[in-house]
């Protein structure tokens, strides 16, 4: 599988989201995109799921145009949109069950995912019933169930608690050593980009500022060689800008 | 209408009985008998209605003797029960029951069928809900009671109009619930079925209708005190049978005591389908939590 965002531009009437962006992902990679809010991370995230489509340039998996969502395509989102009316269960056996699946190999599925998320004896609950942390396992399952080719995270931790999210971000990286997954990551914590991400991407303005080969083993931690020198380094390309805007207000006053 | 308010003082007074209820459960573990008394109470609350009842019944006797009006305006409960019962060895509160019954289950079923249809037409094709809308905007707002005679002279005075009342009564509330509920499904509820690989009519039948289906009960509990009224007026005019036609029938000979009879019948009968709904949303919204009762812990 190779993903190619090949010059995409994006605009909301008169306002650019993104302009002149490329990017190549490849099979088993772990990509982190991040910025500021507003930056256009999301709606890259968006444009390559299928639910916007780029007003210049292309988006190609494998040389075929991406038109619309598709199943190998998954998504998990920051507000973790589970089916309210379902059981945690179902959820998950949603998208084996939508392809055509037995009904029965799709809740074997489901148990399967669920276990690798570590929820088995929430299986009847409903979404309501499960903590913010929970749930967002629960999105991750329900994506990597139907099997997609590459995961889509759009700020998935972003609504947790910071305790939460640390646990989230161990587990994420325990099934991405497992499963090998193609994964591509928004967040706009640098910590959590250099903890999971084998590259990360750098946005500012719609456009991609600089992007960084992490090279740290895993498992990562704050104190790996290497780790808090990549930080400052995304740091800097960050928030130069700012600082610029800042100096500069402050002589015009 | 009146029945959400109805329900909202049943519901307000079960929590107050709750909270009066539990220190007297606490001081009587030793009486067995008065404990069990109390927890009856606690699961049903019926003693507001007893002690309503009771009140009634003194108040009319009183009345007998005290004469404060004419005593015929206001029989008591044990007198209405003895003339209900009377009136029932006649056929017809059996006869009428179930004419009712059947005008209201009907004229409900098929108002709804048709409103969820028509609210599903209109939330898939624009140019439908472009054309229906207004349309609707300026039929909707007009009471359905204004509309009856023209029925009956449109459609005789048979079943037909009655049912046909009682259907356009249910229609605008829940078309308007049902659509609303349509339209406010979370996009990235959407978007997530569909990066699952749901098609679209899949996205209608799994997600869309469950998550329109509380607005459609809420619709549907709007309307059925609507379509009570309808069920009564239309039974009112032009009718062999039925709850309102005994009122109607009590009146034209004076006969007060039926006249109640016939207003308790449909109160209980309403009871019985707001009960019916009830339990249907409770079996359809299991996963659904929150309100004041889950807020906080009493």
């Amino acid at each position: 599988m190779k993903l190619v965002v090949n010059q995409v531009g994006k605009s909301f009437g008169a306002r650019t989201i993104l302009k002149n962006v490329d990017l190549t992902v490849n099979s088993h990679e772990f990509i982190c995109i991040l910025g500021h809010s507003g930056c256009g991370k999301s709606t890259l995230l968006n444009m390559i799921a299928g639910y916007l489509l780029p007003d210049d340039g292309s988006i190609t998996v494998d040389g075929d145009e991406i038109k619309r969502p598709s199943k190998s395509r998954g998504m998990v989102f920051q507000d973790h949109a589970l089916f309210p009316w379902m059981t945690i269960k179902d959820n998950i056996a949603f998208g084996p069950e939508v392809q055509k699946v037995p009904k029965a190999q799709a809740k074997e599925t489901a148990m399967e995912f669920l276990k690798l998320v570590g929820l088995e004896p929430y299986a009847s609950h409903y979404p309501g019933e499960l903590s913010g942390g929970m749930k967002q396992r629960v999105g991750i399952a329900r994506a990597l169930a139907s099997k997609p080719d590459i995961l889509l995270m759009d700020e998935p931790f972003g609504a947790l608690d910071v305790l939460t999210r640390e646990t989230m971000r161990v587990e994420l990286q325990k099934i991405c050593s497992q499963l090998k997954p193609t994964i591509l990551f928004v967040t706009h914590s640098i910590s959590e980009a250099v903890y999971l991400a084998d590259r990360v991407v750098v946005m500012k303005h719609g456009e991609i500022a600089e992007i960084f080969e992490v090279g740290i083993k895993h498992p990562r931690s704050s104190h790996s060689a290497g780790f808090g020198e990549m930080m400052s380094r995304i740091e800097r390309v960050l928030m130069d800008e700012e600082h610029l805007e800042l100096a500069q207000a402050k002589v015009g006053s | 209408m009146n029945g959400a308010k109805i329900t909202a003082v049943k519901d307000g007074g079960s929590g107050a009985s709750t909270l009066v209820g539990s220190p007297v459960m606490n001081k009587q573990v030793r009486g067995k008998s008065s404990s069990a008394v109390s927890r009856f109470f606690q699961k049903y609350n019926i003693l507001p209605s007893i002690l309503f009842f009771v009140f009634w019944e003194l108040f009319s006797r009183v009345n007998e003797t005290a004469k404060f009006f004419n005593p015929n305006f206001l029989p008591a409960p044990t007198v209405l029960l003895q003339e209900g019962w009377e009136l029932a060895k006649t056929g017809i509160i059996t006869d009428s029951l179930i004419s009712s019954t059947i005008r209201i289950a009907l004229g409900f079923v098929i108002g709804s069928a048709f409103a969820v249809g028509l609210g599903v037409i209109m939330s898939k094709f624009k140019t439908v809900e472009r054309w229906f809308s207004p349309i609707l905007n300026l039929v909707g707002p007009i009471p359905t009671l204004a509309l009856l005679p023209l029925f009956i002279i449109w459609f005789g005075i048979g079943e037909f109009p009655k049912v046909l009342l009682i259907a356009w009564t249910t229609f605008i509330p829940v078309l308007v619930y049902t659509l609303d509920g349509f339209k406010s499904v979370p996009s990235t509820l959407i978007r997530s079925a569909l990066s699952l690989g749901a098609t679209e009519r899949q996205i209608f039948t799994r997600v869309m209708l469950p998550s329109a289906i509380p607005n459609f009960l809420v619709g549907a509990q709007v309307s059925l005190g609507l379509s009570f009224s309808a069920l009564i007026v239309s039974e009112m005019m032009g009718a062999k049978s039925g709850l309102g036609y005994i009122i109607v029938d009590a009146r034209n000979y004076f006969k007060i005591s039926n006249m109640f009879i016939a207003i308790i019948l449909i109160g209980l009968e309403y009871s019985l389908f707001s009960y019916l709904l009830k339990l249907v949303e409770k079996r359809v919204m299991v996963w659904r939590k929150g309100g004041l009762r889950d807020a906080i812990e009493k």
